[in-house]
């Protein structure tokens, strides 16, 4: 199915969306798009639906969880490590024998400090890995249908020559709507 | 077709937003007017010094750290829905965790000003930090108080961030109803959330771990604010059943708050279809199961003090009962063992005027609980010559009063800036539209 395409004709058109009333009929277009091997897509839904991270994504697991770790563990050590530093810094004589460096008191402080160095690392990576604020996207992604209840697809960096071929996957998936892709591809349907 | 749609649960839930109405001014004016006298109070208290309590030896806690505590725990049931229910896949937590996890951060922005009230000079709060200083001085981190200042700070950062994380998806959907000026501020606020695939992955990663770092902070928080009375010698503190007690209490009171907040938010806001008697009736029951391990505690506590066979806790016990402070211990025990005991009876807890009528009433309890516990401890102690009747003073009910009104403020606030139920989780719960279902249907 895959035709050789010479450079200078793959010039990209504008991104190609499409919106969708029913969730089944979105999960058919992106499995249609990722068949024919269009994977440059951004996919809307108001509300996250394993349906869709699943057919993207394969099951794999977010890197969400390494920041989660690492954070952990940073903050298990500076906690348990300032507590440590702080008492020998000020030794205070402690009636009842006491140690300067007490484990299970400081126990508790390492404690709170895992929990609150994992969240911020975790809320760093949820910054970081889903690019907010966000920037880079596409103004077909811009849509209040999508927070409300439709769900979307937009297609980018679309090849001239493959409009045609998307917009009519989009189509027969049974999109309420196929917009963009310039407009010589709107009949292109016929010609794939 | 029937129930709530996509749309129909944006629209509903959207609004209730902005425009007040005269109910709502004079809500807020209400909760204004109980936290200016709750800061003029503090005022007389600043310029006066803190002899303006009713802090008499060796009586120096009082009605503020009760007020501390009581807020601390009102926290607790917010986290409990916003996140052990979320990892337990509770599906009567979506309609109510939103206003929950509202409550938690406000009842802790509130509980965090007790310390400073109630150490006088406010402005040395910052003394609580470990920080370099010229005096090589370091904070004790032997001390429960020091733990607390820790698990305190650790607790209003991370449920803070939590909440916001789960407001960006609904902040989006906010952006999308509005224009102008409004529109721009939420577009802000939502961080330009699209709802992309790539936005949802990690999202839903992000809020799971969460929900998973929040957990273990319900019990934490509470068992280290108990350590606050139970590591020291105190008779009637000392006692390791303190953190097991003070958590089951802080959900029990929580919970009971919750029901109080929400009750007139669901009829005000006609917001029926999200928030059922359902989702009150599994409030009512966590109270239920909290209260039976509260009551068991109380029981406990006084079988220890009378077992360990040691005339001070004895004592004390004793005079909690008979004492000065017979009052507050009948309130608690009234409020917190029996009055919720009627909602074993479905017809009482899914009625709306009892389990509104209730909840105030453990929220009484609950604060006596706390009151119960530091006024006739401290005034009641090893010394016989000791021995004082400690009664707060207008300043220290002003100031109370005042963090009644500063919670309410917030919480009214918040119900006309940020959606109150979480859409993009109703939405989660409902079937998805699918046109395979519509041409079954048509055929």
């Amino acid at each position: 199915m895959s035709v050789f395409v010479p450079v200078e004709a793959a010039a990209t058109v504008a991104p190609i969306k499409a919106v969708y009333k029913h969730l089944d009929c979105l999960v058919t277009g992106i499995d249609g798009l990722k068949k024919a091997g269009f994977r440059d897509i951004h996919v809307m839904t108001p509300f996250p639906r394993h349906e869709v991270e699943e057919l993207i994504y394969e099951g794999e697991p977010s890197p969400v969880r390494w920041f989660t770790l690492m954070g952990g563990l940073f903050g298990a050590t500076m906690a348990f490590t300032m507590t440590a530093l702080m008492s020998a810094n000020w030794p205070m004589i402690m009636p009842g024998g006491k140690p300067l460096v007490s484990i299970p008191p400081f126990i508790v402080i390492t404690f709170e400090g895992t929990i609150l160095w994992a969240s911020m690392f975790t809320f760093a990576a949820l910054l970081l890995l889903c690019r907010l604020p966000a920037r880079g996207l596409p103004k077909e992604v811009e849509d209040p249908r999508f927070s409300n209840d439709h769900f979307g697809i937009v297609v980018e960096r679309v090849g001239a020559h493959n409009a045609a071929q998307i917009k009519s996957i989009l189509a027969h998936s049974g999109a309420i709507e196929v917009t963009g892709g310039g407009d010589t591809a709107a009949h292109g349907a016929h010609h794939g | 077709m029937k129930g709530p749609t996509y749309s129909s649960v944006n629209r509903d839930v959207l609004a209730p937003l902005f425009t007040p109405n005269a109910a709502y001014m004079g809500a807020i004016t209400a909760a204004l007017a109980a936290m200016a006298w709750g800061g003029y109070c503090w005022a007389l208290q600043l310029v006066n010094g803190l002899g303006v309590a009713g802090y008499r030896p060796p009586v120096f806690w009082g009605v503020y750290i009760t007020t501390f505590v009581f807020w601390v725990g009102i926290g607790h049931a917010g986290t409990l829905i916003s996140a052990v229910l979320f990892l337990t896949r509770s599906r009567w937590r979506t309609g109510i965790y939103r206003a929950a996890e509202a409550m938690t951060i406000f009842a802790v922005m509130t509980a965090a000003l007790f310390p400073a009230i109630h150490v006088g000079r406010a402005w040395y709060a910052y003394w609580l930090f470990p920080y370099p200083n010229q005096r090589q001085l370091w904070v004790n981190f032997k001390s429960p108080l020091m733990w607390d200042v820790f698990a305190v700070s650790t607790y209003f950062t991370v449920s803070t961030v939590f909440f916001f994380i789960g407001l960006v998806p609904d902040m989006a959907a906010v952006r999308d109803s509005t224009r102008g000026y409004t529109q721009k501020l939420y577009s802000v606020m939502c961080l330009g959330w699209r709802g992309t695939d790539r936005q949802w992955r990690h999202y839903m990663a992000a809020y799971g771990f969460f929900a998973a770092l929040a957990t273990p902070l319900v019990l934490s928080v509470h068992s280290v604010v108990s350590w606050d009375f139970a590591m020291a010698q105190t008779p009637g503190w000392h006692s390791t059943i303190f953190p097991p007690y003070f958590v089951a209490g802080a959900i029990f009171s929580g919970c009971a708050m919750v029901i109080t907040l929400m009750l007139p938010l669901t009829k005000i806001f006609k917001l029926e279809d999200y928030i059922h008697v359902w989702h009150f009736e599994h409030l009512a029951k966590l109270c239920l199961f909290t209260g039976g391990i509260l009551t068991y505690a109380y029981g406990t506590e006084y079988f220890i003090a009378w077992y360990s066979d040691n005339m001070y806790e004895w004592g004390t016990f004793v005079d909690r009962v008979v004492g000065n402070y017979w009052w507050v211990f009948a309130t608690m025990v009234f409020c917190n063992c029996l009055s919720p005991l009627p909602w074993y009876f479905k017809k009482v807890r899914t009625s709306y005027l009892w389990l509104f009528v209730i909840s105030i009433l453990i929220n009484v309890g609950m604060w006596f609980e706390r009151y119960n516990i530091i006024a006739s401890s401290l005034s009641h102690s090893f010394d016989p010559a000791g021995w004082v009747y400690y009664v707060p003073t207008y300043i220290e009910w002003g100031i109370m009063l005042g963090s009644f009104g500063w919670f309410f403020t917030w919480f009214l606030l918040f119900v006309k800036i940020m959606p109150s139920v979480a859409i993009a989780e109703v939405k989660e719960m409902m079937r998805p539209p699918l046109k395979s279902d519509e041409e079954v249907a048509a055929k």
